[in-house]
């Protein structure tokens, strides 16, 4: 059937333009006076010791916005801070990719076998009130290299959170679905491939979304225990939790605050990076 | 409970434009719409999919405003120039399509919830009336289970009990029994026109099921495909009460092909716009 | 008979309580009746006059409305064609307790008292059946009168919790269950004391690690019958405790305005969303330098996990209602604190109660970080220090206990949250998701 007459539409420029602008500007205008008026306490805080006579409570303790970018400007031209990027964003990736290698492959066992799941979600379910970082200690004591017992504690953050996810998005599936598709003589693999994986996909994606945020608070705390704890040395320790750690031990305020943002800026890189991948991934899934 | 008051709930709809959308996907949804419904009158509302319908009970709700024309209730001005958006407000009451009832509470608070929020009863007084008025329908022993528990059908019913607490001049549905069986609906609409010759309030149903519109109107109001606007008004000259029984009676049938004929046109355009629901 | 006549025959006839009189009355009846037209709101009689008629409905409705001093309480009754009204005030001698008021345009049959009187009385033996007809009539309607009181709501809950663990056990969920655990066990007690694996080895065997936990004289000091065990559970509760009240106190109604208020959160959320990424560990030292003492610094971070997590999640609750009841509660009068109070609050309960696990579960990941880093007492501490001082066995008592403690915190809120949104359990258990 040929689509007929396009729907007449008469268009009022004035107001529309004008309302549009308004919806555009007026959100990121508020954002501004906010991010403005926090540096602003901020710098007015930290330096009230200076110009009130007495320094605040807390905030007069902090090193000034303006004493932190001169020092952040700093490091931007000391490798080693970009080696703290580097070595800690090699942690998160090494980290993150097995707890997806071995937790989306667990979770949808758990999805599709009735016994498996029996077994194994109660003992998951076990383990997984004990903090990652709780197992610091005993990863060091287990593991034959830092290195490997930091990867460990970074792959149980994000393991437990991917598996969580995979399994709620089984739960997700629309059983008359899955009928539906035996009644047509679907096989078990088929089902699973065409029917359970698709639907599973996207919790996955928010699974390792999710995921990729815990792992950088791992990471950050993980380099700071053992980084911090057995007072290693940068060749074995490093990554930007342990120059957090060194800052504070070294006396180093303002660089502390420089490591803070750097470590906020890492992390929501990452999770946007992840958001890109997991949408391009997931054309069909709507957003949360 | 109001007396049989045919002197209030005229609503008139004057010349009422609608536009949705911003920019360049600003499309017209209600086209220069003229409509009189008389006090007391279940005028019901009939279109295709898509066509606006929905769009001019929110306008008469207060829900948005209109673009031009205006809306006046028993010769006060709802909205119009100068006024573009009524204020939303317990005199006209929307039944929603897929239910409002608020599932955290009982049925019961759920129908007090009107006049204590209102301020005109205390919560004890409310619950009594609200009660009363279940019982009143047909709805006792329901009083205490929460919407989430009861079937679709009783959940309807709930909720137009809730809308008629609060004394509305009009009642506004739309399309209130769509997601609901043939047996249901039927019982549905019986319940209604009870509710209606008890109260006399003013109703206007959207629809888009003709059976529906035949049996419970007084006047059919057939609009066309987007934008809206009224093409077709058929009186329903079977006299009140009615019950099922009219259903199969000639003068039924005659309505009914009157009304389809008037219907199917439009059907028509809204399916190649390629229209989805409301 | 005349086709008139024939009508009103067969109107009286079905109206009931006079379905049973004999075709000689019903003949009576018909020509006796006067017939009434009345327009739609047309006024048949008043609360109060004096009951000398009944009436017959041939067509249209009518509405028989109580009246508010003498009937309050009764329902509106609405008279069908072939339904008769206006008797049962005859039957008693008493005045009218309703208004009947036509609500179509209606044509009725009114019979005088009188006539009705006198022609019962022409039949011995009818007007007997006929006057004990009425009155068992009149007594069922005085029955039902006034209104009853609704039901109570019904008892629940532990009934129906023993009923559903009883299906669990006879399934073969929890001997599965068991065998997982076994399974978990037996790997740690094997791979450990028996075939002592490497790296394995150095870890403290299952046996060492309970008889630790259970003796009376621990080794290391640290047992179920040492207080000090019991002082550091405390202390990191306690932590948990305080920090969490303040997350959630603070969180919620923060979570809340930033969904409900356009202007609030435009203002709030980008400063928000700016902080988040930061994870709370990377404030230790920062904390430590701002925050006077121990305590408040572990406090203080705990607290800040909890917090994001607590608002971010009230703030999706808020979002996740669905408009339409904002809208009806508008409809039906509300005040913007009434829809917020009322709708948007418990709307978004079931989001803040998933946020509240999840802050708990954030809340105790922050504490032990925070504990292993610095502070005295404390589970974290426990396991740092017992691992600097190689007493491993209680390391991991240690770190059992948080795990158990833990899934105690996240289930007590699980269950206080099922408690407080029964009508959101029951509501998925009965719809099945449709």
């Amino acid at each position: 059937m040929p689509s007929e007459s396009i729907v007449v539409t008469k268009i009022h420029p004035a107001t529309s333009v004008r309302r549009q602008r308004l919806t555009f500007a007026r959100p990121r205008l508020r954002a501004l006076i906010s991010f403005v008026a926090l540096l602003a306490l901020w710098q007015a805080g930290s330096t009230s010791a200076a110009w009130s006579g007495h320094g605040w409570p807390i905030i007069s303790l902090v090193p000034a916005p303006s004493v932190v970018l001169t020092a952040w400007a700093a490091l931007l031209t000391n490798p080693g801070y970009w080696q703290s990027w580097g070595l800690s964003f090699t942690r998160v990736a090494l980290g993150f990719f097995a707890a997806v290698l071995v937790g989306v492959p667990f979770g949808l066992l758990l999805i599709i076998n009735r016994t498996w799941r029996s077994i194994a979600f109660p003992v998951f379910e076990l383990l997984r009130p004990i903090p990652p970082l709780a197992w610091v200690p005993a990863s060091i004591i287990f593991w034959p290299t830092q290195e490997l017992s930091i990867d460990f504690v970074i792959f149980l953050g994000a393991f437990y959170t991917i598996v969580l996810n995979t399994l709620g998005g089984g739960d997700e599936i629309d059983q008359r679905l899955i009928q539906a598709a035996r009644s047509m003589g679907g096989s078990r693999w088929n089902i699973f491939r065409r029917l359970i994986l698709p639907s599973v996909l996207p919790s996955i994606g928010t699974g390792m979304q999710v995921g990729i945020g815990i792992t950088w608070e791992v990471v950050v705390a993980a380099e700071m225990i053992s980084g911090g704890g057995s007072g290693g040395d940068s060749a074995s320790g490093g990554g930007l939790g342990f120059f957090l750690w060194s800052s504070y031990i070294g006396g180093s305020y303002p660089d502390i605050i420089v490591g803070m943002i750097s470590i906020g800026i890492a992390g929501y890189l990452s999770s946007a990076a992840m958001r890109f991948l997991v949408a391009r991934a997931t054309p069909w899934a709507r957003g949360h | 409970m109001s007396i049989l008051a045919p002197s209030r709930g005229a609503l008139r709809i004057d010349n009422a434009v609608k536009y949705y959308g911003e920019g360049s996907a600003r499309t017209l949804a209600v086209d220069h719409c003229t409509l009189d419904i008389r006090p007391g009158e279940i005028c019901m509302i009939v279109g295709p999919s898509g066509c606006g319908k929905t769009t001019l009970l929110n306008a008469v709700a207060g829900f948005h405003g209109l673009d031009d024309g205006s809306i006046h209730l028993d010769n006060k001005m709802l909205c119009g120039p100068g006024q573009p958006q009524a204020a939303v407000g317990p005199d006209r009451i929307v039944v929603f399509q897929n239910g409002a009832l608020f599932p955290w509470m009982t049925n019961l608070d759920n129908i007090a919830f009107g006049p204590v929020a209102q301020k005109r009863l205390r919560r004890a007084e409310a619950r009594d009336k609200a009660a009363q008025l279940m019982r009143d329908a047909g709805l006792a022993g329901h009083e205490f289970a929460y919407p989430g528990e009861i079937s679709s059908g009783l959940r309807r019913r709930v909720e137009i009990v809730r809308a008629l607490m609060n004394d509305p001049t009009v009642l506004l549905l739309d399309e209130p029994y769509r997601a609901l069986d043939a047996l249901t609906k039927s019982v549905m609409h019986e319940a209604l026109l009870e509710t209606y010759y008890r109260t006399g309030i003013t109703i206007f149903f959207i629809t888009h099921d003709l059976e529906e519109a035949i049996f419970l109107g007084h006047r059919v109001v057939i609009m066309t495909a987007r934008p809206c606007k009224p093409k077709k008004i058929i009186e329903v000259d079977i006299p009140h009460p009615r019950d099922y029984t009219i259903l199969t009676s000639k003068r039924f049938r005659e309505l009914l092909a009157e009304a389809d004929a008037g219907v199917h046109d439009e059907a028509l355009k809204s399916f190649a716009l390629g229209e989805r629901e409301g | 008979m005349s086709e008139i006549m024939l009508l009103r025959r067969d109107v009286i006839a079905h109206a009931l309580p006079f379905e049973t009189l004999s075709e000689t009355l019903l003949a009576q009846f018909a020509a006796g009746a006067e017939e009434i037209r009345l327009p739609a709101g047309g006024v048949v009689y008043d609360a109060g006059s004096i009951s000398d008629d009944i009436y017959f409905v041939q067509s249209g409705a009518i509405r028989l409305e109580p009246d508010v001093q003498t009937a309050a309480g009764l329902p509106v009754q609405i008279v069908r064609p072939r339904e008769a009204f206006g008797w049962t005030a005859l039957a008693s001698h008493a005045a009218r307790r309703n208004r009947a008021v036509a609500v179509t345009p209606a044509t009725l049959l009114r019979l005088s008292g009188q006539n009705f009187v006198t022609m019962l009385g022409s039949d011995q033996r009818e007007g007997q059946a006929m006057r004990e007809r009425i009155a068992g009539a009149l007594a069922d309607i005085r029955g039902q009168a006034v209104y009853q009181p609704a039901p109570a709501r019904r008892a629940e809950g532990l009934g129906l919790a023993m009923a559903r663990a009883a299906l669990w056990l006879r399934s073969p969920a929890p001997y599965l269950m068991l065998l997982g655990y076994a399974l978990l066990l037996g790997f740690w007690y094997v791979a450990v004391q028996v075939l002592k694996l490497p790296r394995f080895n150095e870890m403290p065997g299952l046996t060492d690690v309970f008889q630790e936990w259970f003796s009376r004289n621990p080794v290391y000091g640290v047992s179920l019958f040492t207080p000090v065990y019991y002082q550091h559970i405390l202390v990191s509760l306690r932590r948990i405790f305080i920090a969490f009240t303040l997350a959630t106190v603070l969180g919620v109604p923060t979570g809340l305005f930033m969904g409900w208020s356009k202007t609030f959160r435009e203002y709030v959320f980008p400063v928000f969303e700016l902080l988040r990424p930061i994870p709370p560990l990377a404030w230790v030292p920062l904390a430590i330098i701002m925050l006077p003492g121990s305590e408040l610094p572990i406090i203080y971070l705990t607290f800040l996990a909890s917090f994001f997590a607590t608002a971010l999640n009230a703030m999706l609750g808020v979002k996740s209602i669905d408009p339409v009841y904002v809208q009806a509660a508008n409809c039906l009068g509300a005040s913007q604190a009434r829809v917020f109070l009322s709708v948007i609050v418990p709307g978004a309960l079931p989001y803040i109660f998933t946020g509240l696990q999840i802050s708990v579960g954030v809340a105790w990941f922050s504490l032990v970080a925070a504990e292993m880093v610095s502070g005295q007492f404390g589970l974290g501490y426990l396991i740092n220090t017992s691992y600097t001082t190689v007493q491993y066995t209680t390391m991991v008592i240690a770190m059992i206990t948080l795990g158990i403690v833990g899934y105690a915190s996240s289930a007590l809120v699980r269950l206080v949250g099922n408690w407080l949104l029964g009508w959101h359990k029951r509501q998925f258990a009965l719809e099945g998701g449709a």
